[in-house]
């Protein structure tokens, strides 16, 4: 299997991020406000069909709308976050498994890899109708498409992640004279862990992607649903508030992301080995008192 | 060269490691990376390996480690032919092979964890290493918090963790500046001495080798052999200084001399 299969996640924001200026901030901001005055003031001159390119106030006032006068977004909203909720949990565990069952055995891995190469070839989300037709309308092919949609980041990232080991590292566990199972649990494993993470990252994307997807050929349920009907009855202003829900639902993804990254994958962040340093430093502190 | 030529230890020293014509070639025989080495060393004594690149040096360390087996000739170490890693030898690299997940302590207690649940005196003992090696107040430092010589000196506490009184050192400080590197080989004769083991040390530096060894195995290279043995009586503790005196300029010819023999 290719090591140039690595799908490399997106990169992290830098942790100097946080300290852009104040100065900086206020002239994003103003080109941001003119530019959605702009559009507002377009839209009223008639520079642009409102039909089509609601004014940012009617966008507003539309939020105002689903979300609290009528509330009619959270039924929607709920139902498209469990849905890629559950299809990226199944989709990485499948994607985790079967990375590391086809990493750690050179055999398989000699016999899937024209079948992965394929797959990768392939548009996934073209095989969601047959999805359908094989599974019946419902949840269940809603998830499916999700899988396996999400299904291939953490496959192909767990699989490198599994295959490339540092050789002096492993010479190393070698000469300690480690079990086959301590290589795996105290090297290939901990090792593996940022760039399973960096799919992880990617396969949530795709999950939401995927069950906007799932939604528009079902539409009795979700967002994606939402926005066609909208779209259908010309509310485009509602139809951007659904879009921005999704913006921001994004945004919260990768955010969110990020900060489990942090967590499990803590070494590869300054702010990270400062604080795990910390609490090592006190348990080992309490722990060994005697010293 | 043969065993019996290599007679210039005190004669109650034990031999610890011995090689018997030893040879490896890679490839089906087609690159011969050492040939016929013989050799004996004693306990508690300092052996430095030099030559260049291609002399067979580091395949020479890890014959003796058991990484890899010699494709004629035997190796022994305490008595017991070498078949594969062994618990009385212990490794060191260039690269300092840290887990970057673990913490300096963590990192030296690695050993401990492969062969069985490290105890509290286990920890003690990691501290005491971290503490030998001048790194107690950097035990819960990752290893991207600490900079290359001390990466390196976490790998030399991790290195006597494992118990072993054979240490096997390649080239262990040779991706570090100079000034780290002759600060950390003060260190290490140090450390060797105050735990008693008996270290076989890999270098492509004349002086390096001279300096820190009580005897210096020139090796040339194509085929990899083992060209002369010179012992270092100098007294120690060795100051750096040392390297300006006439007693070991002249080792430095002579080694140099072997060396451009080939």
């Amino acid at each position: 299997m290719a090591v140039q299969d690595v799908i490399p996640g997106p990169q992290p924001f830098a942790d100097n991020a946080r300290t852009l200026s104040r100065k900086r901030i206020m002239r994003h901001a103003g080109l941001f406000i003119t530019l959605v005055l702009l559009w507002e003031f377009g839209s009223r001159i008639g520079w642009l069909d409102p039909l089509f390119y609601p004014r940012p106030s009617n966008i507003m006032w539309s939020f105002w709308l689903i979300y609290v006068q009528n509330g009619n977004v959270w039924y929607h909203l709920y139902a498209t976050m469990s849905l890629v909720l559950m299809g990226w949990i199944g989709g990485s565990v499948l994607g985790i498994g079967l990375g590391a069952l086809v990493g750690f055995n050179p055999v398989l891995r000699r016999f899937l890899k024209p079948y992965v190469i394929v797959l990768e070839a392939t548009p996934r989300i073209a095989v969601a109708p047959l999805l359908i037709a094989a599974l019946g309308f419902g949840a269940s092919s809603k998830i499916a498409i999700i899988v396996l949609v999400c299904f291939f980041a953490p496959f192909i990232n767990t699989l490198s992640g599994v295959i490339n080991v540092d050789e002096e590292r492993l010479e190393l566990f070698r000469s300690m004279r480690a079990s086959k199972m301590q290589v795996l649990r105290k090297l290939v494993l901990p090792d593996a862990v940022p760039i399973i993470m960096a799919g992880e990252r990617l396969a949530l994307t795709a999950a939401l992607s995927g069950a906007l997807v799932a939604e528009f050929i079902q539409r009795d349920e979700g967002i994606g649903s939402l926005i066609l009907v909208y779209t259908r009855n010309l509310n485009m202003a509602s139809a951007f508030a659904c879009i921005f829900t999704l913006t921001i639902l994004g945004f919260l993804i990768f955010k969110g992301m990020e900060k489990i990254d942090h967590y499990v994958a803590f070494w590869k962040y300054e702010s990270g080995r400062e604080r795990v340093s910390l609490k090592r430093r006190s348990a080992m502190a309490q722990v060994g008192a005697s010293r | 060269m043969k065993a019996d030529q290599i007679q210039t230890y005190a004669p109650d020293q034990e031999v610890v490691v011995s090689g018997r014509g030893v040879g490896k070639t890679f490839a089906d025989g087609s690159v011969i990376a050492l040939q016929d080495a013989d050799f004996d060393i004693k306990r508690g004594s300092f052996v430095s390996l030099v030559g260049p690149s291609g002399c067979g040096k580091s395949t020479l360390l890890r014959l003796i480690s058991g990484l890899i087996a010699p494709t004629s000739g035997e190796i022994a170490v305490h008595g017991t032919a070498v078949t594969g890693p062994r618990a009385d030898i212990s490794m060191m690299f260039q690269k300092a092979t840290l887990l970057e997940w673990r913490t300096a302590l963590e990192n030296v207690l690695l050993p401990t964890e492969i062969t069985g649940t490290p105890t509290k005196a286990d920890k003690n003992r990691a501290f005491d290493l971290l503490k030998l090696v001048g790194l107690e107040d950097f035990a819960f430092s990752f290893p991207a918090q600490l900079s290359g010589g001390m990466q390196q000196r976490v790998a030399l506490a991790r290195l006597l963790q494992t118990g072993a009184d054979i240490l096997l050192l390649d080239e262990p400080f040779g991706a570090l500046d100079e000034f780290t590197r002759e600060h950390l080989n003060m260190e290490l004769m140090r450390i060797v001495e105050e735990v008693g083991a008996t270290a076989i040390f890999v270098t492509h530096n004349i002086a390096e080798a001279i300096f820190l060894a009580d005897q210096v195995v020139v090796m040339t290279s194509r085929p990899g052999r083992m060209a002369k043995i010179v012992n270092v009586d100098l007294e120690r503790p060795r100051p750096l200084s040392i390297q300006t005196s006439v007693e070991f300029n002249k080792l430095v010819v002579d080694v140099r001399e072997t060396l451009g023999e080939m």
